[in-house]
């Protein structure tokens, strides 16, 4: 197994910049990136997680809660993506693409 | 043809990834790696139900929670280009066919079938299969195991 | 499943599973026409292009076959794909003569339910 530096993402661009991070299981948790390493452990400041539908655990809503200061554990993470930049929007896909 | 090579021909190009929740995400590939794990460019990600809709300038997923990938289809033939040209370079006939022994003491399970057979598929697979599906496959099988044991 | 898989006219001969690369032996069906049904119950029929030993995929030309009990089977052209190997129950062995003299629009059949973990 050749080395693990080959991440296919470079997170030092994103230190001390917000950043959006879903888990397995579906937590969904934004924060500022303060530190990682390369199994993508991630630490988190001022981390804030979305609530979930009770109804329906795939579901976030907007309730959030305060977490403070979290490590989030690489292996149960499943996507990063920066918060500056990302928003909700209308459906971009016309008719033809049947999402 | 190895589907992360195919995967890693993609690069630059449109793709839709679906992960094991059901989300959907659209986006250009910038750049992937030996466990899937993917970084995309200006993603259109949608809702496993298919009713809300974001846009994110960018975003890195994890190879094992992906379902599947959709590629253009032009991406086929221009990854073709690239196995031809390592298959004549890496074409040692024996390679094959000691790897694949050397696996199955492994597991111990089907030694004496198993030999018999890998005369015949090793040429076959000669033609660049070995080599080249050595090294991504057993780490890919590493990253495979980690999901099973969160899940 | 295996029901349903019959009323599909998939054959497996040729699929021992595991042959001596520990790879899924999936060498004899590259460039013929597969049937996959993933862990969400989809039913993907394409041209194997290739594979690797964690079961990953590449199908070619491949379409999704949406099955009800309502009306005929509703084919969705997909294009190219990578499955990824953890999401694929069953690889299959499709006839093409047998597959392209098959009515579509006369086939029922319930919808397959997703595996639950």
């Amino acid at each position: 197994m050749s080395g693990r530096k080959e991440t296919v993402l470079d997170l030092a661009k994103f230190v001390d910049k917000g950043v959006q991070v879903k888990l397995t299981g579906g937590r969904q948790v934004t924060g500022t990136l303060k530190g990682y390493d390369q199994l993508l452990n991630l630490v988190l400041d001022e981390a804030v997680e979305f609530l979930r539908d009770s109804d329906d655990p795939l579901k976030t809503t907007d309730q959030t809660r305060s977490l403070g200061l979290i490590v989030c554990r690489g292996t149960a993470v499943m996507l990063v993506s920066p918060t500056d930049g990302t928003d909700e929007i209308a459906n971009p896909f016309l008719q033809p693409d049947g999402a | 043809m190895l589907p992360l090579s195919l995967l890693k021909t993609a690069q630059g190009h449109p793709m839709l990834v679906e992960l094991k929740n059901g989300e959907t995400y659209n986006g250009h590939l910038v750049n992937c790696d030996t466990w899937m794990n993917i970084h995309l460019r200006e993603v259109i990600c949608t809702s496993k139900d298919g009713d809300r809709f974001w846009r994110m300038p960018e975003c890195y997923i994890r190879g094992n929670t992906i379902k599947y990938l959709r590629v253009p289809d032009e991406v086929i033939d221009k990854v073709q280009e690239e196995t031809n040209k390592s298959r004549s370079d890496r074409k040692p006939p024996g390679v094959g066919r000691g790897r694949g022994r050397g696996r199955e003491d492994g597991p111990g399970g089907r030694p004496a079938k198993g030999i018999g057979r890998g005369s015949d598929d090793g040429g076959g697979r000669g033609m660049g299969g070995g080599r080249g599906r050595g090294g991504p496959g057993s780490k890919s099988g590493g990253s495979r195991g980690g999901g099973r044991g969160r899940g | 499943m295996y029901i349903y898989v019959g009323i599909l006219l998939i054959s497996c001969k040729n699929l021992n599973c595991e042959e001596m690369s520990g790879g899924p032996g999936l060498e004899s069906l590259v460039d013929q026409q597969i049937s996959v049904i993933t862990n969400d119950g989809r039913n993907i029929v394409g041209v194997l292009k290739g594979f690797d030993q964690a079961t990953n995929i590449i199908l070619d030309e491949s379409h999704e076959r949406v099955y009800s009990t309502k009306e005929g089977v509703q084919q969705l052209v997909l294009g190219l794909y990578i499955i990824r190997g953890d999401n694929i129950s069953i690889v299959g062995e499709v006839d093409e003569e047998l597959d392209s003299n098959l009515d579509m629009s006369k086939l029922r059949a319930h919808p397959l339910k997703p595996i639950i973990h």
